[in-house]
């Protein structure tokens, strides 16, 4: 018989044991941790930079490629942007008088009616990494973490306002944020410029469904303008979700279109928004 | 010297390309780094390489929180780890074309799983396309991989 042998059996049956021994711990894990996984998530904060780390410094080449392209493509729209851009300049400067006049009688009306807006205490301006999108999860990474003040359940905005997503985990240097086009997300919502609100839920594609509107008589449309509503604390009230383009469906600001965005720190009477 | 490097080369390039595949993540040609599977499988249960099994842990862990799936691919890699060390009745690593059947029917049987927690017709195409994409990708790379590690 041949030892040598033997032994390799035996340690290759020891591994095999250390291997379905890890079985029943990650389920008892995932059992008793929900819903914060945090030994999950420290372990992830060590273990996801040294990766992305090692990652990038092998891969700089490819990527560098990628964004050339990204560039030459970026350069050869500039012309067509431009023209848009022109365009929407024009539409917004024939329309400036009236928001104007809008903005001053709804301060006039907060202050009538004692309304207090809530805003953010502190905005964390961050770049967006890279966008995790497989099954429905749709995640991407920014580069402020808790070293800078980012928290989990901090609400990530782009610079002009539309909500993009909610940070579900923060590393040292980088946070993961969930997209609302996420599997599972589900956000209170309401229609701007009523009282009827309804809920937002993330399916994995490109465009979130809207339902369960509180009035059963209201008729959604496309071109209604989604805002967050105050509901349960959980986000605050006025910040723009998307755009509805038929009865369910709901155009989001796709993280995939950012290059950079805003963690919005907000204080309330219960402290932060979570 | 020279031949020192490219030794080095030689056996970390196994390891160097599922770090590259995870970190090429992109949400059409690589959704989530599904790809780093290929050499994950390939390096454990077809040509077993030493220092490959914690790895792969350590790699579907990496997997995992770019899927957001919990620890749903670090559980199944070490569930297949297991049930591959205890069994002697199939030799993955005397399969023909270097297990991609094997490994068709391990990702099928995975992608299944996590489609059916999250069904509707969106997932329905991601899920097929990630499990044509991996397995249409798993000979190239094993290919690669061989010829690499082999003089």
């Amino acid at each position: 018989m041949n030892p040598k042998k033997i032994s390799s059996k035996v340690y290759k049956l020891v591994k095999s044991a250390a291997a379905a021994a890890m079985i029943p711990i990650i389920f008892i894990y995932i059992m008793i941790a929900k819903p914060d996984y945090r030994i999950m998530n420290m372990m992830a904060h060590v273990v996801v930079p040294v990766g992305t780390a090692v990652g990038d410094a092998i891969t700089w080449p490819v990527r560098l490629v990628g964004r050339t392209i990204d560039a030459i493509g970026d350069i050869s729209n500039l012309r067509a942007e431009n023209e848009e851009l022109r365009a929407r300049l024009d539409d917004a400067l024939r329309n400036q008088d009236t928001c104007a006049v809008a903005i001053l009688e709804n301060q006039k009306m907060a202050r009538e009616l004692d309304v207090i807006k809530t805003n953010p205490r502190r905005v964390i301006p961050a770049r967006v990494r890279h966008e995790n999108r497989a099954m429905g999860n749709n995640t991407f990474l920014i580069n402020r973490g808790a070293r800078d003040g980012v928290e989990p359940g901090m609400i990530v905005t782009s610079f002009d306002g539309r909500l993009v997503g909610i940070v579900a985990d923060s590393g040292i240097g980088y946070a993961r944020v969930r997209a609302l086009t996420h599997n599972s997300t589900n956000i209170a919502v309401r229609v701007a410029g009523s009282e009827v609100y309804g809920f937002l839920s993330g399916n994995g594609s490109r465009r979130p469904t809207m339902g369960f509107f509180s009035d059963p008589e209201f008729q959604a449309t496309a071109g209604i303008k989604l805002i967050t509503s105050n509901i349960s604390g959980v986000l605050p009230d006025g910040i723009v979700v998307g755009e509805m383009v038929d009865d369910t469906d709901v155009d989001v600001l796709s993280p995939m279109r950012l290059n950079d965005v805003m963690v919005l720190q907000f204080d309330t009477a219960a402290g932060e928004y979570k | 010297m020279k031949e020192r490097v490219v030794n080095f080369l030689r056996v970390s390039f196994p390891f160097l390309l599922t770090l590259v595949l995870w970190r090429l993540s992109n949400a059409f040609w690589n959704p989530g780094g599904i790809l780093c599977l290929i050499p994950i499988f390939f390096c454990t249960f077809v040509r077993p390489m030493p220092g490959f099994g914690l790895f792969g842990v350590f790699m579907c862990f990496l997997l995992d929180y770019k899927f957001d799936s919990l620890l749903y691919w670090t559980a199944v890699y070490c569930f297949c780890y297991a049930l591959n060390g205890f069994q002697s009745v199939i030799d993955l690593s005397r399969r023909d074309k270097n297990g991609i059947d094997a490994f068709s029917v391990f990702l099928a049987i995975n992608i299944f799983i996590l489609f059916v927690m999250r069904a509707g017709w969106h997932n329905l195409v991601c899920a097929l396309w990630m499990l044509v994409l991996a397995i249409a990708l798993y000979l190239p790379v094993t290919v690669m991989i061989e010829r690499t590690t082999h003089d």
